[in-house]
């Protein structure tokens, strides 16, 4: 039997939660459980606009992905755009000086982490967020992303060389 | 106290999980409650039901409309794959409670005619006209496709009025049955066991031996 609209929610919403709400992730901003609601909300209508012209062999988390990626960039172009350079300048400071404080707790850490995962380019932190933190293989990733697989693992590849470089400085 | 910066690529990765951590329950669970709320207002319902009959495993299906659906000979699965994949489905036997009713009178040889709201809203006004004129078929007459053609005032139809027939959503109350091919064939049933059931409904209100 074909998958229903509900199912697909029954199935899918915890991750796809948990996806946004990782993409989402920066010092800063406390609205962060709204923001990531709001998406989901936004992924699931967009989805039902279009889920009954689906084919029948349509990977459905593949494709869930895909508009969640979209959904989450638009949001986030929003964000940056809206800030402005000063705000944008401050969080810079404020994560280099975290950074540099050698006694840094792993709180410190993990806020730089996120402050840097933010600053990759949007392929690269897309590639990263599905592998490691979502653990969609590759094929999967390419589909979401509309890339080849090679590409896919070439930007998780730089990504987490870029995190590595940028935390040992 | 000393830093614990990621030196390698796999301590990247465990440093990045444990930075961009997991939502917590909560805010999983009031999501999931906001969206199953979005789906309530946004998805039609579908409540259906099913009951035995000399046709087998009879189901029927009820919209906020009326009567949206019936079928049998065939399984729940093949039942519930004709509707939109986006509609919420409940197996809700009181919801067909008067549709049952009504056709094991019908089936008992009490009832010819139905009086049922049905909800032809996912058909074309083609369709829909082809079915509002087979509605008027009496029990135990028969019609040829090309009469029902006629009387929509399209003689040249008959072919179009077979295919809308054969999309009938709900056989039996919509007596798409009582309508045969010019020489007398039966030619076509798309309920149950097909032209054995379009035979046998004929038999029951007396139109053919």
């Amino acid at each position: 039997m074909a998958l229903r609209f509900e199912e697909l929610i029954e199935r899918h919403h915890d991750e796809i939660f948990a996806y946004v709400w990782r993409l989402l992730a920066s010092d800063g901003r406390n609205d962060r459980k709204t923001e990531s609601e709001d998406l989901v909300q936004e992924v699931y209508l967009r989805a039902y606009r279009s889920f009954s012209r689906l084919r029948a062999n349509t990977n459905h988390r593949a494709w869930l992905y895909k508009i969640a990626t979209n959904c989450a960039y638009s949001r986030l172009r929003q964000i940056r755009d809206g800030r402005g350079k000063i705000a944008a300048l401050a969080s810079v400071a404020a994560a280099t000086g975290s950074a540099s404080d050698t006694a840094a707790s792993d709180r410190q850490i993990d806020r730089r982490l996120r402050f840097l995962v933010n600053q990759l380019p949007a392929k690269q932190k897309a590639c990263v967020t599905l592998r490691y933190l979502q653990d969609l293989d590759y094929p999967e990733i390419a589909q979401v992303l509309g890339c080849s697989q090679e590409s896919a693992r070439a930007n998780v590849y730089q990504a987490i060389r870029r995190l590595r470089l940028a935390l040992e400085k | 106290m000393t830093t614990r910066t990621p030196k390698t690529d796999h301590a990247v990765v465990k440093q990045l999980r444990a930075a961009l951590g997991d939502p917590a329950p909560t805010a999983l669970a009031h999501s999931r409650a906001r969206l199953a709320r979005w789906l309530t207002d946004e998805a039609p319902l579908i409540q259906w039901g099913e009951m035995k009959s000399p046709l087998g495993r009879l189901y029927a299906a009820v919209s906020r409309q009326g009567l949206c659906a019936v079928d049998f000979g065939r399984g729940e699965a093949e039942f519930l794959k004709r509707f939109d994949p986006r509609a919420r489905l409940e197996k809700n036997p009181q919801s067909v409670d008067r549709v049952m009713a009504q056709l094991s009178e019908y089936f008992a040889g009490k009832r010819m005619r139905f009086d049922l709201p049905v909800d032809l809203s996912t058909l074309t006004q083609f369709q829909k006209t082809v079915l509002e004129v087979t509605c008027r078929i009496a029990p135990g007459e028969v019609w040829t496709y090309h009469r029902v053609a006629e009387a929509m005032r399209r003689p040249r139809s008959s072919r179009p009025v077979g295919q809308a027939l054969a999309r009938n959503p709900v056989p039996i109350v919509i007596p798409c049955h009582r309508v045969i091919a010019s020489d007398g064939a039966l030619r076509g049933y798309s309920g149950g066991s097909g032209l054995k059931a379009k035979r046998w409904l004929l038999q029951l209100e007396g139109a053919f031996e």
